[in-house]
């Protein structure tokens, strides 16, 4: 580690209603990587938007490289070397990698446009970089993967001193991510301040040095992370022990009956032959790599996308399932990874997201019944425990964690037995992931069989009773928890 | 200000609505002294004549847009059910009654061919409504052999049709004008078809992937629409008399203004009933103010074009705050 050459001291920010920073301290130094830690709803992204001057703050100083600064956008804090790379990449995909870098500042030659030269200042950056990406290929035709070393180049290329990464891991595969720390950890020695957000807890002890943890808006600590454990962090975030120990055995008696069975279920390239059981109290691990073909599965189970062929078996009884209205009236219900595409109504308030699957019966003559509707919607609050101010609120205002259980109060409101959870804990902080995980394991006990697909180990190896592995669209493993184990699930999912 | 838009009564009511009706206090009082005299009960009554019609049209898209679609052909499908429902009266001898109901069926028909075509053929209401536009003209045209149909004047037998706009100096067409508001209203507010219209507007895909048939209920939209659009044809009728085919598209537009202007967003899951009536009426003050000022009526347009882009300006502004 270096010198210092950013620290953010006291800042204060408040928003109509909401003290969102609350004299928040943070130091970064040259030659380090420095995770910022908390729920969602902590601050960090704030934090963020104050240095980048996206937003003003109330009080407090930052100084950047020994001055004191203050910058009203993001382009002033870039041109001073302070770059963000965001978790949702703003790339355009018909464009090429090249065009894609240099956007808004294109080499010229004359009046036009001087492709074959930013090709090769592009090239350049990769070499740089250690990364073998093709600068004249569409940026559509790239893996999510590189698609992100392609916004890390644009990083450097604006010559960065300080690089933000926000949740940079949440879409990669476990090889991209090791490619991911190969050129942070290259940053690392090249003297530039890296701040790293993330919620996996595994990345920020690999890959960090210092960790800065903020919750509800405040700063609670900083740690050398090599001196921490886990738990350390995860108390400070939360103010509570939450890990948990995987699981050993499945806990369902050898004698549950199969609610679901299907059998030759072909969708496409991504779908191929896949069959499984599904029993009666039942949590079922889907473990893939990303593009195993996973959601596919799920999705054209639930009939929200066609299937070619494949039989349905709903409690023995063979079913027709064309579409999501089918599979719901047979008891499935999806809660899908894309919340804000697939799961919530976001311009739409608590009550109404509540009892979107059975409306049907909450009509009291020609009207809807409001008041039992906001009764029914009531009682899931409080057996969820969402953090709602009201029925009435509207779903976009909530965190991740309670717009995911307002979406799971869709499927109980519903009444349905048959879940499938997809990627249950993306994007959600660890203290409401915990209540998540207690809420499945009390259905799973309560009778409900659960599908739940997941692309972290942890989560897999803690949930599941049993695990099927994917890769390039074929169930590839069936493996029962008490054998299942990091390396022979991988083993699976990486067969061909 | 920030004050004056929490106090409950404020809320209740809606500020945007308190605003446009101020907006229509504010523009009777310009009118007032632009034209030199206070606009009087003729020129009021001449608005209302216009207020009948545009707001069954205006109510009808209203539907529509809060699916997030749109629908160009009500004009001219008003004024096709004007036509078809006016020779079967005169030509082939219909009794009132029934022509009157076939108004109302030919606007559903069409109604229900736009609401296949979007919702279950999956076409861009823009372009499917198009085409029903020009359909609408083309079998309006081609009915009445290129004629004007001329439905019964004042006093003449058969002329009762009539009383849906006035009834001995009573303005009965805005009554029933007000009737169907507050049915739309509890239809859009209270029921079912309106919770998953407006739950359809703002996120189709999470609305289908929760097991309801979107195509069906944004369908009925459409259906509602075209059906409204049927009943406008009545007081449209009532109005002019004398149809006159290949007319309608500008009714369109001071339709689509209306519900813009009344708070209905764009982009769809968000609409408003009563802003969508107070939109009819700025509109139809507009045109007859802009006369009594001694402005050609073609300057409303230019006012209407504006009045527009501020309103879907605002719209799009208040959503991108939301954000």
């Amino acid at each position: 580690m270096g010198e210092v050459i950013l620290t953010m001291k006291g800042i204060d920010k408040s928003f109509p209603g909401v003290h969102a920073l609350d004299h928040v301290d943070l130091e970064v130094r040259k030659g380090e990587v420095h995770a910022l830690m908390g729920e969602n709803g902590a601050g960090k992204s704030t934090l963020m938007k104050v240095l980048t001057g996206i937003y003003t703050k109330d009080s407090g100083t930052i100084t950047y490289e020994g001055r004191e600064v203050e910058f009203h956008n993001p382009r002033e804090a870039q041109e001073a070397g302070i770059v963000i790379v965001h978790q949702e990449l703003n790339m355009m995909n018909h464009l090429t990698v090249a065009q894609n870098i240099f956007i808004g500042r294109e080499f010229m030659k004359g009046k036009l446009i001087d492709d074959v030269r930013m090709n090769a200042e592009a090239k350049k950056l990769f070499t740089q970089l250690g990364i073998d990406i093709n600068p004249a290929e569409k940026m559509g035709n790239l893996t999510v993967g590189k698609q992100q070393m392609c916004e890390i180049a644009k990083a450097i290329s604006h010559e960065a001193k300080v690089i933000i990464f926000d949740e940079p891991s949440a879409a990669l595969t476990e090889a991209e991510i090791e490619e991911l720390f190969k050129i942070i950890r290259d940053l690392r020695e090249k003297q530039l301040g890296i701040v790293y957000i993330s919620h996996r807890m595994d990345e920020i002890k690999v890959i960090t040095d210092r960790v800065t943890v903020m919750r509800d808006g405040g700063y609670v600590g900083t740690l050398i992370t090599e001196q921490c454990t886990k738990d350390d962090i995860i108390n400070m975030m939360v103010g509570r022990v939450i890990y948990e120990e995987p699981k050993t055995q499945s806990m369902v008696p050898p004698d549950a009956p199969v609610v679901l069975k299907v059998e030759h279920l072909n969708a496409g390239k991504m779908v191929q032959d896949v069959s499984f059981e599904l029993h009666k109290g039942e949590i079922l691990g889907f473990s893939g790599l990303m593009g195993a073909g996973r959601t596919e599965t799920a999705r054209a189970l639930f009939g929200a996308d066609p299937k070619e062929s494949g039989d349905i078996y709903v409690n023995g009884k063979k079913v027709d399932i064309k579409s999501p209205e089918d599979a719901v009236k047979n008891g499935i219900g999806y809660l899908s990874e894309d919340r804000k595409r697939y799961g919530i109504v976001v311009g739409k308030t608590v009550a109404e997201n509540s009892t979107m699957a059975n409306l049907r019966d909450f009509v009291k003559g020609l009207f809807i019944d409001k008041r039992k509707e906001n009764q029914v919607t009531n009682e899931y609050i409080d057996k969820l425990k969402t953090k709602t101010p009201s029925v009435d609120q509207l779903v976009i205002n909530l965190s991740g964690g309670n717009q995911q259980k307002v979406v799971l109060a869709k499927w109980l409101v519903k009444n349905c037995d048959i879940l499938i959870f997809d990627e249950p804990t993306r994007g959600i902080d660890v203290g409401a992931k915990s209540e998540i995980y207690h809420l499945m394991n009390e259905l799973a006990a309560a009778g409900k069989s659960i599908i739940m697909i997941s692309s972290e180990m942890t989560e897999i190896l803690r949930m599941s009773d049993r695990i099927v592995v994917m890769c390039e669209g074929r169930k590839t493993a069936e493996i029962d928890i008490a054998e299942a184990t990091q390396e022979n699930i991988m083993h699976a999912a990486t067969l061909r | 200000m920030e004050n004056f838009k929490n106090l409950p009564i404020v809320k209740k009511l809606g500020f945007n609505r308190i605003i446009l009706v101020l907006v229509l206090i504010a523009m009777y009082f310009i009118f007032s002294l632009g034209s030199g005299r206070m606009l009087g009960q003729s020129d009021l009554m001449n608005a209302l004549n216009m207020v009948d019609y545009l707001g069954f049209l205006a109510l009808g898209v209203t539907f529509v847009i809060a699916t997030g679609g749109i629908d160009f052909s009500i004009g001219p499908v008003m004024v096709c059910s004007g036509l078809i429902a006016g020779r079967l009266l005169v030509t082939f001898g219909w009794p009132l009654w029934l022509a009157l109901i076939m108004c109302v069926v030919v606007g559903m028909i069409f109604g229900v061919f736009n609401g296949i075509l979007v919702a279950f053929m999956g076409l861009p209401s823009f372009i499917s409504s198009m085409a029903s536009m020009m359909l609408a003209k083309g079998v309006g045209s081609v009915f009445t052999h290129v004629q004007n149909s001329n439905w019964p004047a004042s006093g003449a037998p058969n002329s009762g049709y009539k009383y849906f706009v006035s009834y001995n100096g009573i303005p009965t067409g805005l009554i029933f004008l007000l009737v169907v508001t507050i049915i739309c209203s509890i239809l859009l507010n209270k029921t079912l078809i309106g919770r998953y219209i407006l739950c359809i507007g703002s996120n189709r895909e999470a609305v289908r992937l929760s097991g309801v048939d979107t195509r069906k209920w944004e369908a009925l939209a459409y259906v509602i629409c075209g059906t409204l659009a049927g009943i406008a044809a009545i007081t449209y009728v009532g109005v002019i008399t004398q149809v006159q085919p290949g007319l309608g598209d500008e009714f369109n537009n001071n339709a689509i203004a209306s519900c813009v202007m009344g708070g209905t967003s764009m982009a769809g899951g968000v609409a408003s009933i009563g802003g969508t009536f107070i939109g009819v009426l700025i509109i139809s003050l507009l045109r007859v103010g802009i006369q009594a000022m001694g402005f050609r009526p073609d300057y409303q347009y230019i006012i209407t074009g504006i009045i527009v882009a501020l309103a879907v300006f605002a719209d799009i502004r208040s959503s991108a705050r939301k954000k």
